[in-house]
């Protein structure tokens, strides 16, 4: 075991444990002892993040604009031609959904989402998003890595690099992607990047193999399994003791103690079966519509219960296809947008109510995000309003809710149709900059050198939003 | 000058210090020439500390409160609030007050010897120097200037002699690194380690070089004669394999960030750039000149012309390429800037170790690159735009040409040589015997091999070529028994019924197993073949994979074979009905049982051998004379004429008896001839018309300054350049700013690749060694910046850089040098002391024990399973799905067994963001970005990866089957077997002990599994 292994070089320990490298690097980086202890204030200690793909559309949701309604069927009025995908400018169109104030906060939320508008009071609305970019797939890459092409680390990465684990035998970041399929851009939205590869996303699936490779791809003989890591044990202590207690050894045996962990731990936070009824019914399993996205939230508060440190969740799969299995709704947001909410505001709504009954609320971050959201113009001729609505990447809405974050307000604004943030823009630099700074984490001194730059999840940017601050 | 050992790259990582934050500021050279009776010497002194301290912001074009420092007249101008400096007055000095009042610099309050230098400096008269200030003329403590240890021109070293203190190691050093690494070493209080075993030094040779582990029996020869011969001998036969190309291609293409599909939203596949990847293979197995390496690779189209050049300079267009930029003016020349500024980063990085691209919207913060040269660069490469090209070489389709119309002469030549001997020949057998009158109507052959000069199909395209040691020998392929054996090409056509047949005389009666001629797909898996002796001694049966199709003819025993050649038939009806044939009779009996078809592409021939993989009792101890393929079940009257027919056949032997001694020189020549030019030929076709993606210049435009890295607010104009912080040629190439791009990148090679650039050398001579020790002397290989690391043996790397320079770029002779070291042949296992004192080896008091890479581990399997195909180049096998959906390419990795993907890794299509589990787990980069160095972590999901996945468990069986087929039934020669294929060593009585009861209790494949992950089998000592 380890305590058996005095040279043990904990570079070559890249378990997923809190005592691994990650959590010694950042002890070492604020130059206090070996404790782990992040360096700020930790106001949350975990998070769990859904990523609506496709771009939801704010004006039909959180992003209330009685202006919008005034105008409906005006013309937009700008001297610039819109960044849009398809080009085509129609006339202002007002939300098809019905907005109403919720909870003691009385914040406006629409009839898309019902069941999330029932934790209003635990939300701080997020109204001044904007991106770089109206394509899918770099928007998504910035969304996640801060950087609009492939091959940075994802905000799952960097944090656990940052923070490690609580846990030794899950994995820090771990991803549930939509049952239709994964996000424009596949394993590139939750690459580690240049980042060491046990900071990459983990996908857990359903069924009896939820976790790639964990069993044998084949059945072997029964023992077979057992008696493999017997003999491997075996062989590996001897030559530990051969060779000097070498770091490499040591680490491979132990990573092979942590596999064997692992198909007894992966199994049993998947196995969903321990559950009570209530809950399944609270998270819509029983249900065919939610039965997908409330599997997952379920899963997702689990492995948080457990010691993960970042679960992401996606709502919708890739972007074209007819009908779309995402929120890209050019054609209809009425019918597009009602189906996916549909999948998903129970499910979602179950998770803050799930956290917050437990306790873990407090110091669990909830992020509901999209790459960007929806023109308040319908994608149509420019004299007609069309039931669709393009690529708004100038303004859009998401939210945060739980460890450190207010309670029942907004954060910016956009303009008096949902066209651009005007309050407090929050491009994803400030996103994530105040991402880490909840978790403890200084944006600027969270780095990692590669090739000539000591690279950032920010860049050279990010503005921590103390504003939305708790 | 010596570094601290724990000032590594890695270590900032661990630590993830902001050193901007944690260096103390104060330059120790300004506090240092600080003696109080000498005037302050302005250059010295206080230029460095402006430059460090003020001119980041106040200088330039846009100036910060309008205050340039670096100016004598501007600074006593001043900026907004009024004159900065007042000779003599410090107090009326702006400067001096806002010091003072800790506002400037921000957030740094300025040390206080700097005060007083300054404070001294102004009372004296605030005399200035050099105007204006070259802030990057001197290298300060948080930035480098033009005297950067590696901006320096090359100091060659002599090595050092041995000292007192070094000569109880006198007898260690092989060679001139040696007396570096020990001197080193000695002065730490450290010692060398001991050598290696043989064992541990030719796999760690073999993996080094080639990315694979040796053959038992190479291993046995070296360990029975571990000589300095022997190991030079060792080295050099690797160098000069094409194995060794795969291998350190494989490096090349991590450095240049080589990928198959565009990258961005897009992604589509680059199905056409594996020209480039082939071209570094090859340049690097050719031991091209370094020089010429990266000339090609900068501006190959325009030195070579045709596909070598365009494949060459297929570097230039590796990195990602947004195809959707967005509607907006502003969007594209963002989208062009960031390519270029991808670019530049890559050409800076790979060839000068050098971060230019950190100049785009700013001068550079820690290496002394103005904006203004970042620009130079820009302009130099703006010619370069994406595409694909389909390249025609008109004298090489004209050569092509002349060539067959030669192959047509000579062929036609020999035929007329060959047809005068024949016609001899069986005139003297026909006198001898005129009973025997040929068959009239011989059936015709789908393909025919004669083995007289070739080992050619004669009627078609199933052409062979020998295998482990077949050779031609008196008209027959000679086979040993052990690894010798023929294959043929993939069948073109599929092929249901049919015949095999063949001649062959047998060397021993007593064999058992043996394939004489067989058809075989998916890598032997399944197979019909003609087999001597295997399940009855002495009989002949129709081999088939796991006996399906095999019943015993109950034939005689064969008598004949060894002493004169014997015609084995056997025929292949669809309705199951295989009969057999000797001599033209029925062999036995015939019997029914289930059909096998074979579908073209995927099944071959192979001789000597029953089927793949090769070795064990499935190898023919023998000489096959002819053998024949058809496509239908002869009836016996046909086969019988075949048979027959033999005395019709006259062997090569005969052939060449029967001419003159001056007709068989004369054939020997024209043979030769032949297979040349036939090679020639098929290499031309090759080169005759390509398509392939690289570079489709344009012509650049006027390249400005953009300020701050806006594309909307520009700058000067610059014209083409290099840095002129590097020595060697001048970094201002002298042409217009309208030059085209044909000299643009002509005139950038020739400037980086100047003997006298310094960096070019010193980086390359760094990846080399970084690859050999899985560190380099400097362990941040592409930056030589101030934000790299610094070099642990920086008078090693000059020696090694002179070196190179000197044998004229030679990369191989670099390796050899490194090879033949005692540093690098030292044992890898830890001793406490040295341990204690440098846990990262940085001294190289051993060799680091490494965990082999994703590639190295794939290939190693596939080559310890008997499943590698070694077929080099051309399209790389594509083991994911590709699925183009709605303008955006998605690629999903999957397994499959399929023979087709079992080509070693670095013919793998490697598209963005496409990668396959094992490789991935193992840290194989995304080719995204370029990963001049891998990250080598140890996790949990490695081991399950190994342990279950489908490609492992397959190959474990694979594996199991081979060792079965080498060694048969017995426990411990398997046991014995399995180990030395998998980890070259024979078990020790423990671990035969372990893996006899592995295989008591779970079976030869269970064991083969364990194999692959015991730390043998993945760490290289």
């Amino acid at each position: 075991m380890l305590t058996s292994t005095p040279h043990i070089d904990r570079r070559q320990l890249l378990d997923f444990g809190s005592h691994g490298l990650a959590a010694i690097a950042l002890a070492q980086l604020l130059g206090e002892n070996a404790d782990g202890a992040p360096q700020l204030p930790a106001r949350a200690r975990r998070a769990i993040q859904i990523c609506l793909v496709g771009g939801l559309s704010h004006v039909d949701s959180f992003d209330y604009k009685p202006g919008l309604d005034r105008n409906h069927g005006k013309t937009l009025k700008t001297d610039e031609a819109p960044d849009i995908f398809f080009g085509k400018v129609g006339l202002l169109r007002r939300s098809d959904w019905t907005f109403r104030q919720r909870g003691e906060s009385g914040l406006w939320i629409s009839d898309m989402f019902p069941r999330i508008a029932e934790n209003a009071d635990e939300l701080t609305l997020l109204r001044s998003m904007v991106t770089d970019s109206a394509n899918h797939t770099p928007a998504l890459f910035m969304l996640n890595s801060g950087f609009g092409a492939n091959g940075f680390p994802s905000t799952g990465s960097w944090l656990s690099y940052a923070l490690g684990n609580e846990s030794e035998s899950l994995p820090t970041f771990v991803v549930l992607p939509d049952a239709r399929g994964g996000p424009n851009g596949g394993a590139s939205n939750w690459s580690s990047g240049f980042l060491p590869a046990q900071h990459q996303a983990v996908i857990f699936r359903g069924g009896k193999q939820p976790v790639r490779d964990l069993f044998p791809a084949k059945p072997q003989g029964p023992g077979s399994d057992r008696a493999v890591q017997e003999f491997l044990s075996t062989l590996g202590r001897h030559e530990l003791s051969q060779r000097n207690n070498d770091s490499l050894l040591a680490a491979r045996i132990r990573s092979y103690e942590l596999a064997a962990r692992m198909q007894t731990s992966v199994p049993e936070v998947s196995d969903l079966s321990s559950e009570p009824q209530h809950i399944h019914e609270l998270y819509g399993l029983n249900d065919k519509r939610t039965a997908d996205c409330g599997r997952r939230c379920l899963l997702g508060r689990r492995l948080l219960e457990r010691g993960v440190r970042f679960v992401q969740i996606y709502s919708g799969g890739p972007i074209a296809g007819s009908p779309r299995a995402s929120w890209d709704a050019h054609e209809s947001v009425r019918s597009n947008h009602g189906l996916e909410a549909s999948r998903i505001d129970q499910p979602v709504g179950a998770l803050l109510a799930d956290l917050r009954q437990r306790g873990m609320l407090d110091d669990t971050l909830v992020l509901f995000t999209t790459e960007f959201g929806r023109t308040p113009f319908a994608q149509s001729a420019a004299n007609s309003v069309g039931p669709g609505r393009d690529h708004n990447r100038y303004g859009f809405s998401g939210w945060m809710a739980g460890g450190g974050v207010k309670r029942g307000r907004s954060h910016g604004a956009t303009d008096e149709i949902g066209w651009k943030a005007v309050e407090q823009p929050m491009p994803w630099h400030d996103f994530h900059a105040t991402l880490l700074y909840l978790l403890g984490i200084d944006h600027t001194r969270l780095t990692y050198y590669h090739n000539g730059i000591q690279r950032r999840l920010t860049n050279v940017k990010g503005e921590v939003h103390t504003g939305l601050l708790n | 000058m010596e570094y601290p050992l724990k000032d590594t790259r890695e270590q900032m990582n661990k630590i993830r210090l902001n050193h901007l934050l944690c260096l103390p500021l104060v330059a120790a050279t300004l506090a240092a020439a600080d003696a109080a009776d000498k005037p302050v010497d302005f250059d010295r002194q206080i230029a460095p500390l402006l430059a460090s301290r003020c001119l980041e912001c106040h200088s330039g074009p846009s100036p910060k409160g309008k205050l340039d420092l670096s100016d004598r007249g501007r600074s006593l101008r001043g900026g907004e609030t009024g004159p900065a400096l007042v000779p003599r007055r410090a107090a009326d000095s702006l400067v001096w007050v806002r010091i003072m009042q800790d506002d400037m610099p921000p957030k740094h309050p300025l040390p206080k010897t700097e005060r007083t230098l300054l404070h001294r400096w102004i009372s004296e008269g605030a005399r200035w120097g050099t105007n204006p200030i070259d802030r990057f003329r001197y290298t300060t403590e948080s930035r480098a200037g033009y005297n950067w240890w590696s901006l320096l021109p090359l100091a060659p070293p002599v090595p050092p002699a041995i000292t007192a203190e070094t000569k109880r190691h006198s007898r260690w050093p092989r060679n001139d690194i040696d007396r570096f690494v020990l001197a080193r070493l000695v002065r730490q209080g450290l010692s060398p380690a001991p050598a290696a075993s043989p064992r541990a030094l030719i796999r760690r040779l073999f993996v080094d070089l080639h990315g694979l582990p040796p053959d038992p029996g190479t291993v046995a020869a070296f360990v029975a004669n571990p000589s300095e011969t022997a190991y030079e001998t060792l080295v050099d036969r690797l160098l000069a394999s094409p194995h060794y190309g795969e291998r350190w291609g494989r490096h090349w293409l991590d450095v240049v960030r080589f990928g198959e599909s565009n990258g961005f939203e897009r992604n589509a596949p680059r199905t056409t750039f594996w020209h480039y990847r082939d071209w570094v293979i090859q340049a690097l197995n050719q031991d091209m000149p370094y020089d010429r390496f990266a000339q090609l690779q900068l501006a190959g189209d325009l030195i070579l012309p045709g596909v070598e050049g365009a494949a060459a300079a297929g570097f230039l267009v590796a990195g990602v390429h947004n195809t959707v930029v967005g509607g907006s003016k502003r969007m594209k020349l963002l989208a062009r800037q960031d390519e270029l500024e991808e670019l530049v980063g890559t050409v800076g990085q790979t060839f000068l170790g050098l971060t230019i691209n950190c100049g785009r919207c700013h001068d550079h913060k820690f290496d002394p690159i103005p904006s203004s040269e970042y620009y130079r660069v820009v302009a130099a490469l703006d010619g370069v735009v994406h595409g694909e090209r389909d390249v025609a070489q008109p004298e090489q389709a004209a050569r092509q040409a002349i060539v067959d119309t030669q192959i047509r002469s000579l062929q036609q030549r020999l035929a007329l040589l060959e047809t005068r001997a024949r016609a001899s020949v069986l005139k003297a057998r026909k006198k001898k015997a005129p009973t025997k009158t040929p068959s009239p109507d011989l059936p015709r052959p789908t393909a025919s091999w004669n083995f007289d000069s070739d080992f050619r199909d004669s009627i078609g395209s199933l052409h062979g070529r020998p295998v482990g040691g077949a050779r031609l020998e008196k008209g027959a392929v000679v086979v040993d028994g052990k690894t010798a054996y023929v294959q043929t090409a993939k069948l073109t056509k599929p092929l249901a019924e049919k015949t095999l047949e063949a001649w062959v005389q047998l060397a021993n009666l007593t064999q058992r197993g043996g394939g004489v001629i067989s058809i075989q797909a998916s890598g032997g898996g399944v197979f019909d073949a003609i087999v001597y002796g295997e399940r009855e001694p002495g009989h002949w049966m129709a081999g088939s994979n796991g006996f399906v199709r095999t019943r015993s003819f109950a034939g005689s025993v064969e008598t004949m074979a060894t002493t004169k050649p014997v015609h084995f038939a056997i025929s292949y009806q669809a309705d199951g009905t295989i009969t057999g044939y000797r001599n033209g009779r029925l062999y036995g009996k015939a019997y029914r049982t289930g059909f096998q078809k074979y579908s073209a592409g995927n099944a071959e021939i192979v001789f000597g051998l029953r089927h793949a993989p090769a070795g064990g009792n499935k190898m023919l101890s023998a000489r096959i004379l002819q053998a024949r393929l058809y496509d239908r079940a002869l009836s016996p009257k046909a086969i019988a004429a075949s048979a027959g027919a033999e005395s019709e056949f006259v062997s090569a032997r005969s052939l060449l008896a029967a001419m003159t001694a001056n007709e068989r020189t004369q054939h020997a020549v024209l043979g030769k001839q032949l297979t040349t030019l036939e090679t020639e030929s098929r290499k031309l076709a090759t080169l005759a018309r390509a398509k392939l993606y690289t570079v489709t210049p344009r012509q650049p435009e006027k390249m400005r300054i953009h300020i701050r890295g806006s594309v909307t607010n520009y700058g000067p104009t610059v014209t083409p350049g290099g840095i002129s912080a590097v020595p060697g040629l001048p970094a201002d190439f002298g042409l217009a700013a309208d030059a085209p791009d044909s000299s643009r990148r002509r005139k950038l090679a020739a400037w980086i690749t100047s003997p006298q650039n310094p960096l070019f050398t010193r980086v390359m001579v760094n990846r080399v060694w970084h690859y050999h020790f899985g560190r380099g002397i400097v362990s941040t290989p592409s930056d030589f910046g101030f934000n790299g690391a610094r070099p642990s043996h920086p008078r090693l790397l000059e020696w090694l850089a002179a070196r190179f320079t000197a044998d004229g770029f030679r990369i191989k002779s670099l390796h050899r040098t490194i090879l033949l070291s005692a540093t690098y042949r030292q044992a890898s296992r830890p001793r406490p002391l040295p341990l204690a004192r440098d846990a990262n080896n940085r001294l190289l008091w051993r060799m680091s024990p490494r965990r082999i890479e994703a590639e190295v581990l794939r290939d190693s399997i596939l080559a310890v399973a008997g499943q590698l195909d070694i077929t080099r180049g051309g399209p790389g096998f594509v083991d994911v799905s590709i699925t183009p959906n709605n303008g955006t390419t998605y690629y999903e990795p999957f397994d499959k067994n399929d023979p087709a993907l079992n080509r070693r890794t670095i013919y793998r299509f490697t598209p963005r963001g496409g990668r396959s589990a094992v490789l991935d787990t193992f840290d194989c980069p995304d080719p995204s970005i370029a990963a001049p160095r891998r990250n080598v972590t140890t996790t949990p999901l490695q081991a399950l990866s190994l342990l279950n996945n489908a490609f492992v468990l397959r190959m474990a069986a694979y594996f199991a089957t081979r060792i079965a087929d080498d060694v048969g039934d017995d426990i411990d020669r398997q046991i014995t077997r399995g180990w030395q294929l998998a980890v070259q060593h024979a078990p020790d009585p423990r671990q035969r002990r372990l893996s006899r009861k592995l295989i008591r209790n779970h079976g030869l494949p269970t064991l083969c599994r364990a194999l692959f992950n015991t730390n043998d089998f993945i760490i290289i000592e």
